[in-house]
């Protein structure tokens, strides 16, 4: 079994900790077996998005995020089919807020998103900043994820799903309960923390959902999780009580 | 803090009673050891220093220092004060004390200013500067971030760097803050990294680069528990051997190289005051376990903790590890961090390390990070109970015991430490008693 892993912007994006989450996914895959092959793409680079089973978007700050915004511009039609069959994607706060239509900043200045989704973005004078405990359907599965929430972004969501709904914390926009979205096999959430390292059933959720799409057994052998659920549980402890 | 508050102006007050002056230390990283290096050539040149304690670089450590080093009748015997300064206070600081000469070192994201409050930082601090034309700055010119201090204050500037040598880093890889230029926002070309953003920069659009340094380190030699160089300077070349750890180390020994070369000591003397520095690695602290060294060290930042992790790596012996992460506020409550530190460097050496103790309110979180550096989950460890862990790393069965902690965990691991194992004379504890 092999999976190819698209990390883009690991050079730009990597103050957040979010580079955690292809850490996870990859280790999570190796520890069963299944091989990985990393393409980390920069600016500029070439990326086949078709070619791709797992592709990875962390966010930064305002300067790296209008980079990546000029650079991924150029490729939202690839992307667009790519996500259209299927594509496993997770993309975290500025990269989450990129895939939207748009942001519209304190002043009122408009920057456009790459459209791929329907949700829009506004600044707002608070940062909602702290940590977070959301609730995820997964199939059959009801988890409770956890993470840190750091953006003064509030999202407000058109016709599509939320991730999650928000069990602590503030999640889109502090008002209607929402936290990222999920379009096909795209999930978009504000959680850093990094967010798949301990909530590994999300993690081995989009292994199982990329390996599916492939045609190939997406049946996951066990794994020791004990300290990725005592990390999880720790917070879960400290917040819901 | 009673005499802060009575007088505001104290701070400046007794810092300008120093004979010769102020000169102040600032930067996110290597400000305690920069400042106690300096100190060092200072005083083996005979001058009287005023120094703070590591840690009390805010705006009350900073007068504390001043206070303590005073006489009753509020004078200060002094030639010079040397005080090393958080960015955020140095603004302030600065305007008060009037300084004579300010040395910056680098700047690195902090956990409690990832979000861009950095610029903002670096515009306030340069604004202050401009307006303070008698100050001297030496700067570390292998930092874009610092670096852009001359443009942006028009002080006269004395540049101290590192030369290519066979362990830099070509490709990216690593912590990096500033990849673009900080005059025009371009993405900087570089031809070779140290570290971080540290390295050989330059911008193809408005032409800011590495300046040539006035004192520079080459031929860079990293032993085990030395760094070795020659360093090129207008008084010629001469060879440094210090007795510490890491090129970060030998940073702040060109940094304070080069402030004592502004002030116009003896280069001889310098160099051998440096190379008499007493062995503490970055700003380690050091106690003795029944003959077995233990080192605490305070992290906060994933360059610095990057640092910390070199030094250990540089022991090449046994070690048990204690990692205290704590996230109250003082500590940063994102700790997503930990997840930009290398820790898989530590993975490929597995074989030096015989545990790691894992404890502090996000105790599960750091040994997670561990396991998914790739190091055996047998070794990793949590113990929510920090004296329990304090104890049990000192029993360990290597020959040494490490222990990092976030801030707020350090002062009850201190004290735990205090109880069962002895402190040892360290450089900072003689430059404190020497105050007065
Ligand atoms: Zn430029």
């Amino acid at each position: 079994m092999k999976l190819n892993v698209c990390h883009l912007y690991p050079d730009l994006l990597n103050l957040y900790g979010d580079r955690g989450n292809v850490m996870a996914f990859k280790q999570r895959c190796s520890w069963r077996g299944i091989n990985i092959n990393l393409f980390e793409v920069n600016l500029g680079e070439q990326i086949n998005f078709k070619e791709m089973d797992f592709l990875f978007l962390g966010g930064g700050s305002d300067r790296e995020q209008n980079l990546i915004a000029a650079d991924l511009t150029q490729r939202t039609r690839d992307l667009k089919e790519a996500i259209e069959d299927g594509l496993v994607v997770l993309a975290i706060c500025g990269g989450y807020q990129l895939l939207g239509k748009y942001y519209r900043t304190l002043d009122g200045k408009i920057i456009s998103g790459l459209e791929l989704l329907d949700f829009y973005t506004e600044a707002g004078l608070k940062r909602f900043t702290g940590n977070i405990v959301i609730e995820v359907i997964l199939e059959d599965n009801i988890i409770q994820v956890v993470g840190f929430e750091n953006h003064a972004g509030r999202t407000f969501l058109g016709q599509i799903y939320p991730l999650g709904r928000v069990l602590s914390g503030y999640g889109n926009n502090g008002k209607d309960n929402k936290e990222g979205v999920r379009y096909k096999n795209v999930f978009c959430s504000y959680l850093h923390g990094p967010l798949l390292p301990k909530n590994p059933m999300l993690a081995d959720y989009l292994i199982a959902t990329a390996l599916k799409r492939r045609g190939q057994s997406y049946k996951l052998d066990f794994l020791n999780d004990s300290l990725e659920l005592a990390a999880q549980k720790s917070m879960l402890k400290r917040l819901l009580k | 803090m009673l005499a802060l508050k009575i007088c505001p102006e104290i701070t400046g007050f007794l810092a300008r009673q120093s004979r010769q002056g102020v000169i102040l230390v600032s930067g996110t990283n290597g400000k305690t050891t920069t400042n106690n290096m300096l100190a060092q050539i200072m005083k083996k040149a005979g001058y009287r220093v005023v120094v703070n304690y590591e840690g009390a670089n805010l705006i009350t450590g900073v007068a504390t220092a001043l206070i303590k080093a005073a006489d009753f009748k509020g004078k200060l015997e002094g030639d010079y004060a040397i005080l090393e300064v958080d960015e955020a206070a140095l603004p302030r600081i600065a305007q008060e004390v009037r300084p004579k000469m300010v040395i910056v070192t680098n700047f690195f994201r902090d956990q409690l200013d990832r979000y861009g409050e950095i610029d903002k930082t670096i515009a306030v601090l340069c604004g202050t500067l401009s307006k303070l034309p008698k100050t001297n700055l030496i700067l570390n010119a292998d930092d874009p971030l610092v670096a852009q201090f001359e443009k942006r204050t028009g002080l006269p500037v004395m540049y101290y760097g590192l030369g290519k040598h066979e362990r830099v880093i070509t490709a990216s890889s690593g912590v990096k803050e500033a990849k673009f230029c900080p005059l025009c926002g371009t993405k900087l070309t570089y031809a070779y990294y140290h570290y971080g953003q540290i390295g050989n920069y330059y911008c193809t659009e408005c032409g800011f680069a590495r300046p040539q340094p006035w004192v520079e380190g080459f031929q860079v030699k990293i032993g085990h528990k030395t760094v070795d160089c020659l360093v090129s300077c207008p008084k010629g070349v001469v060879s440094l051997n210090l007795p510490v750890y890491g090129l970060y180390n030998l940073y702040n020994a060109l940094a304070a190289l080069t402030a004592s070369l502004n002030l116009n000591l003896n280069l001889t003397a310098a160099i051998s005051a440096l190379q008499s520095y007493t062995p503490v690695i970055g700003r380690m602290e050091r106690y003795n376990f029944q003959g077995k060294p233990v080192f605490l060290n305070l992290v906060k930042n994933p360059a610095g903790f990057n640092e910390g992790l070199a030094a250990l790596l540089e022991m090449r012996e046994k070690s048990d590890v204690y990692l205290a992460i704590n996230d109250l506020d003082a500590d940063g409550r994102d700790i997503s961090w930990l997840w930009d530190v290398d820790f898989e460097k530590l993975a490929d050496k597995k074989e030096y390390f015989n545990i790691f103790i894992c404890t502090g309110t996000r105790g599960e979180e750091i040994a997670l990070r561990l396991k998914y550096a790739n190091l055996p989950v047998d070794k990793i460890k949590i113990c929510a109970n920090q004296k329990r862990a304090v104890k049990e790393v000192l029993s360990g069965i290597g020959k040494t015991a490490f222990l990092l902690t976030t801030y707020t965990a350090l002062a009850p691991t201190e004290k735990f430490l205090m109880k069962i194992a002895q402190k040892e004379r360290t450089y900072e504890a003689e430059c404190v008693s020497s105050i007065s």
